[in-house]
């Protein structure tokens, strides 16, 4: 303690180390220091262990998993030793942190007002009025506009933007020294992303609290934060400040993330051929309100009069913020959803009111890819039988053919080995990139003219991602299906896609070639887009850092 | 440790009462019904080691075959209402609507009706007897089979693999057996096994009362209430 408290790094962390109950090391001899309103970033892939040494800094570990070596210093003083009852006073105060998941972090039973009185009412035992004017103030400063009405909402009535403001608002609150951000906005859409992480890097900058952001996401790392290190399987691989490291990567770990970012496809869009594969005209769907006994909610129309063509071979991308009706469309013009008015033709025939032979020639030739790969397989059915399962609809094909075409398709999709015995393992022993690549053979192994994709990469790790899309492309040469891609990564888009479509409130905006699209946007909704989504190449304005 | 403890203690009763209605299938002491009026009401002896009762009938045969008839009863019950009640609750919960509706109208008045008093009122319109043991209770039990099942199809439906199935182009019929089904297993399983327990007090309750499996056959039930008499 004869340094001034100033000089020492707000957080010193000296080789932490975290094992499971078996000795399984999580983290290996983890050290890092976070200086007094330092922006930094721990990046890492699913695995790597980087949630695991926020939350052991909290004492939040899972059971299970134990701390069994490392001193934690903030603010010079050695925490790791402290007795709970001293601890307690830490979270909150000393480091506050913000989850992943909006949709859970607040307690759905409890007014917002509640949960927000709860830090201020505990540590700081302030009278109600002051927390309640406290409560207001913070809210109106994260952009809550009615922030008095707030109080006394309950957090299903927020989306998952506001909600995330108001996690925000709480832990801020306190005025914590450091923040904690667990993957702040991987649940949001690009637009809402950048908004609460432009919030959030105000609001620490003007209470002069550091930031530790935990993300996978290197635009965001080039964005937000002055210094960057990336753990892998627990080891910290490399650590140094966030230019230096995204612009010369030392190791091969980090330029591997780097190489994953998607980049602009170099071939130029495919050209139109021949009739278009779907075309959709004057689509509407209206998401009549639930008929109840009680109330009657109000039809909102999701999909509004949007036309479309597909062409064959074309991928063309749909790209908009959640709520944009982008996931609606795609369910619409392959008959999930019942679309309200409107014609999706397919083989000269408006499948919509097609007879049904028609209809299901339809469903035999379109397929579908989804978001997640977690909850799109039946956990209880081998990855052979997924795979073989669309194969009995085709019409003439025994069932001693089907052991044949499965292979092919699982070698197509980088899983090769069916028949030594891949075939006979169940989603759950699979990686998520695996189950994506099942997933996607499942929608091919029919040879489908047509595949709507619903944000396929989304859920996946950023190595995987560019695995994925490469596989995606690959694929798509090859068995030449048209493909509506849906997603709000526009990185992505750019690697994948010929044509973009942008929707909002459920009509199209903007229809231009990729190319077009990217570099002239027309509309400032594009523009703005655009502009939200996180690339390594940011120009770092945002977070010139104040100087100590 | 709390699980092995509960392991430790339970597996052995399980067991032997088990093997008990297991050997009853094949061999009892004493023929479980035979009446012998000379050796009525005898204490434990090493003729009868649980004593006979007022008709000189072998105690421990007929507990022996008193097991045999509850087992026999509750595992009918049981896979009556699981099938009964598995079926109702997925189509009922995959297909929503007025059918959902209707159906979980009348299963929520049944479901509000005490099991035992649902039971009695049925066996007292089918008469004694075990298969109409077997339905009374079955029927009482199938609600909240049902409601069990509707919940998990409920979640269910809302996964993308059944979604998946419906673009593969499966008919609803196969999607509810070959994906919705087999995924609701778990919640089954461990319904049934409590409504196992349950069903052979609930037989028991009812002989007791003399609506359930008519004498001279053995079941704990009725045993019991000639031991009160």
């Amino acid at each position: 303690m004869s340094e001034p408290a100033t000089l020492l790094p707000l957080l010193d962390v000296f080789k932490m180390r975290i094992e499971t109950g078996t000795g399984m090391p999580i983290i290996h001899d983890l050290s890092f220091t976070v200086a007094r309103g330092e922006f930094l970033a721990i990046v890492g892939e699913s695995g790597s262990g980087k949630t695991m040494a926020a939350r052991a800094l909290l004492r939040l570990l899972p059971s299970g998993l134990v701390q069994t070596g490392g001193a934690v210093h903030l603010e010079g003083k050695d925490i790791t030793t402290l007795p709970e009852e001293q601890f307690q006073p830490l979270r909150g105060l000393g480091m506050g942190m913000v989850f992943q998941e909006p949709m859970v972090s607040l307690n759905p039973a409890m007014t917002v007002g509640a949960q927000m009185a709860e830090g201020l009412a505990l540590h700081l035992k302030l009278p109600s009025a002051e927390i309640r004017a406290r409560s207001i103030a913070m809210l109106e400063r994260v952009g809550i506009g009615d922030a008095t009405r707030c109080l006394g909402a309950y957090p299903h009535e927020f989306s998952g933007g506001m909600r995330q403001r108001i996690m925000l608002a709480s832990v801020m609150l306190l005025k914590p020294k450091l923040l904690i951000a667990d993957e702040p906005t991987t649940a949001l859409d690009t637009l809402t992303q950048a908004e609460v992480l432009d919030l959030m890097v105000e609001l620490a900058r003007d209470n002069g609290t550091a930031i530790m952001l935990i993300t996978h996401n290197l635009g965001l790392v080039a964005r937000y934060t002055q210094r960057a290190l990336v753990l892998e399987k627990g080891h910290l691989v490399e650590s140094g400040t966030t230019r230096a490291l995204l612009n010369a990567p030392r190791e091969d770990y980090t330029k591997a993330l780097i190489a994953a970012l998607p980049r602009r496809a170099q071939t130029p869009p495919a050209q139109r051929t021949g009739e278009a594969v779907v075309s959709v005209r004057n689509l509407s769907v209206t998401h009549a309100g639930a008929l109840s006994l009680f109330r009657r909610r109000v039809p909102k129309k999701a999909v509004d009069d949007v036309s479309l063509e597909i062409y064959p071979r074309e991928v063309v991308a749909v790209v908009g913020g959640s709520g944009s009706g982008k996931t609606t469309l795609g369910r619409a013009l392959l008959r999930l959803i019942p679309a309200s008015s409107g014609e999706v033709h397919f083989d000269g025939q408006d499948i919509l009111k097609a007879p049904r032979a028609a209809q299901r020639a339809f469903t035999l030739a379109a397929q579908l890819v989804f978001h997640d790969p977690y909850s799109s397989l039946d956990p209880r059915m081998s990855v052979g039988a997924i795979i073989t399962e669309p194969l009995r609809h085709v019409p003439g094909l025994a069932a001693s053919g089907h052991a044949r075409i499965v292979d092919a398709v699982l070698d197509d999709v980088g899983l090769s080995g069916f028949l030594s015995g891949f075939g006979q393992r169940l989603p759950h022993q699979l990686s998520g990139g695996q189950r994506q690549r099942v997933a996607i053979a499942r929608a091919l192994v029919r040879r489908p003219r047509f595949i709507v994709a619903d944000e396929p990469v989304s859920a996946l790790d950023m190595t995987i991602q560019a695995q994925i899309l490469a596989l995606f492309r690959a694929l798509q040469a090859e068995y030449g299906f048209a493909c509506l891609f849906i997603s709000h990564d526009l990185a992505a888009i750019e690697q994948i896609a010929d044509r973009v479509v942008v929707m909002r409130d459920g009509r199209i905006i903007e229809e231009a070639a990729r190319d077009d699209l990217f570099d002239n946007p027309r509309e400032d909704y594009t523009r703005a887009l655009l502009a939200a989504a996180p690339r390594i190449d940011w120009q770092p304005a945002l977070t010139k850092r104040a100087a100590p | 440790m709390k699980r092995r403890i509960n392991f430790l203690i339970g597996f052995p009763i399980v067991a032997v009462l088990g093997t008990m209605a297991l050997t009853a299938l094949f061999w009892t002491p004493y023929s479980p019904t035979g009446t012998r009026i000379r050796s009525r009401l005898q204490p434990p002896n090493s003729t009868h080691w649980l004593g006979t009762d007022e008709f000189g009938r072998d105690v421990l045969s007929r507990i022996m075959d008193g097991a045999l008839v509850s087992f026999r009863v509750a595992l009918a019950t049981m896979i009556f209402a699981i099938i009964v009640g598995s079926l109702i609750g997925v189509v009922t919960g995959y297909l929503r609507g007025w059918t959902d509706r209707l159906i979980m109208m009348v299963n929520d008045a049944m479901l509000a009706f005490p099991g035992i008093l649902l039971a009695l009122a049925i066996m007292v319109i089918l008469g004694p007897g075990q298969s109409s043991i077997v339905i009374a209770l079955g029927l009482a039990y199938t609600p909240s089979v049902v409601r069990i099942v509707r919940g998990q199809v409920l979640s269910l439906r809302e996964k993308e693999y059944i979604e998946a199935s419906r673009m593969i182009g499966n008919s609803e019929v196969y999607t509810m057996l070959r994906h919705i089904l087999p995924n609701c297993i778990a919640p089954i399983a461990v319904l049934g096994t409590s409504m196992f327990g349950w069903a052979v007090l609930s037989e028991s309750a009812l002989s007791f009362l003399g609506l359930g499996v008519p004498p001279p056959a053995a079941t704990w039930g009725n045993m019991l209430a000639s031991a009160r008499g």
